[in-house]
């Protein structure tokens, strides 16, 4: 798993690479967790073809920081296989995803 | 080109990558739909996850995956304390951010996308079955 951070305005972007699985989760966790700050934090998911149930429960954790700290948390490009599990899991009614980065910053 | 693989791995998290990894060779090897590779990855790794993080004691986890058809037979093994991971409850999965729980969500998965999941103690060892639709598009 590769992060590359960026911005993009005033928002934190983090740009991920690979899969977000069992093994992988806990190291992006506390990268993505050091990158999460008022006045937000996207994700770019356009190159992670597959998130696993560990990779859900980073990005469900990531999700209750950014309320406490009064911060965004979005994501970018979720690729179709990943839609479907957010879709399953009921994270897509929880944490927003927009197609592009333009709209995830607009 | 196989169409059964069988990986015997130490009950630790790195080998969710060698498990993975193997399973993604196999996916583009099959050349299955992305779907239906991206459900077998989820479930192969929620399930050895959940061995690994359960099965204290466990001294191997085994993998085996076969295709028949348009059906693809997914079975764990391995030798630790007698644990069904499909008798846990399902996840919330309609609540707001402050009420989802961190987990839980493995049995969920297994009953959206597995066609059958089963589980039996057999000779000391846990063994959990699951089968998927190979064309899931």
């Amino acid at each position: 798993m590769q992060i590359t951070q960026s911005q993009a305005g005033a928002l934190q972007v983090a740009t991920l690479e690979g899969r977000l699985d069992t093994a992988t989760a806990g190291a992006a966790e506390a990268q993505l967790m050091a990158l999460l700050a008022p006045p937000g934090l996207v994700l770019d998911l356009t190159n992670v073809r597959y998130v696993s149930p560990a990779g859900l429960r980073t990005l469900l954790k990531l999700a209750k920081e950014a309320r406490t700290k009064s911060a965004s948390f979005s994501l970018v490009g979720l690729q179709p296989a990943v839609r479907e599990v957010f879709e399953i899991s009921g994270f897509d009614k929880i944490i927003p995803a927009f197609g592009t980065l333009a709209e995830a910053t607009a | 080109m196989t169409d059964r693989l069988h990986l015997r791995l130490a009950p630790e998290t790195d080998s969710v990558t060698t498990l993975l990894d193997a399973l993604e060779a196999y996916t583009d090897a099959q050349a299955l739909p992305i779907s239906a590779a991206s459900r077998l990855m989820l479930l192969a790794d929620e399930l050895a996850a959940n061995v690994i993080m359960h099965a204290h004691g466990a001294t191997f986890l085994a993998a085996e995956l076969s295709r028949e058809a348009e059906t693809l037979r997914f079975t764990l093994t391995d030798d630790g304390p007698e644990y069904d991971p499909l008798r846990r409850g399902a996840a919330n999965t309609q609540g707001s951010v402050e009420e989802r729980e961190i987990g839980g969500l493995g049995v969920h998965f297994v009953e959206q996308l597995a066609t059958t999941a089963e589980y039996r103690r057999a000779d000391g060892h846990n063994i959990l079955s699951i089968t998927l639709d190979a064309g899931a598009e």
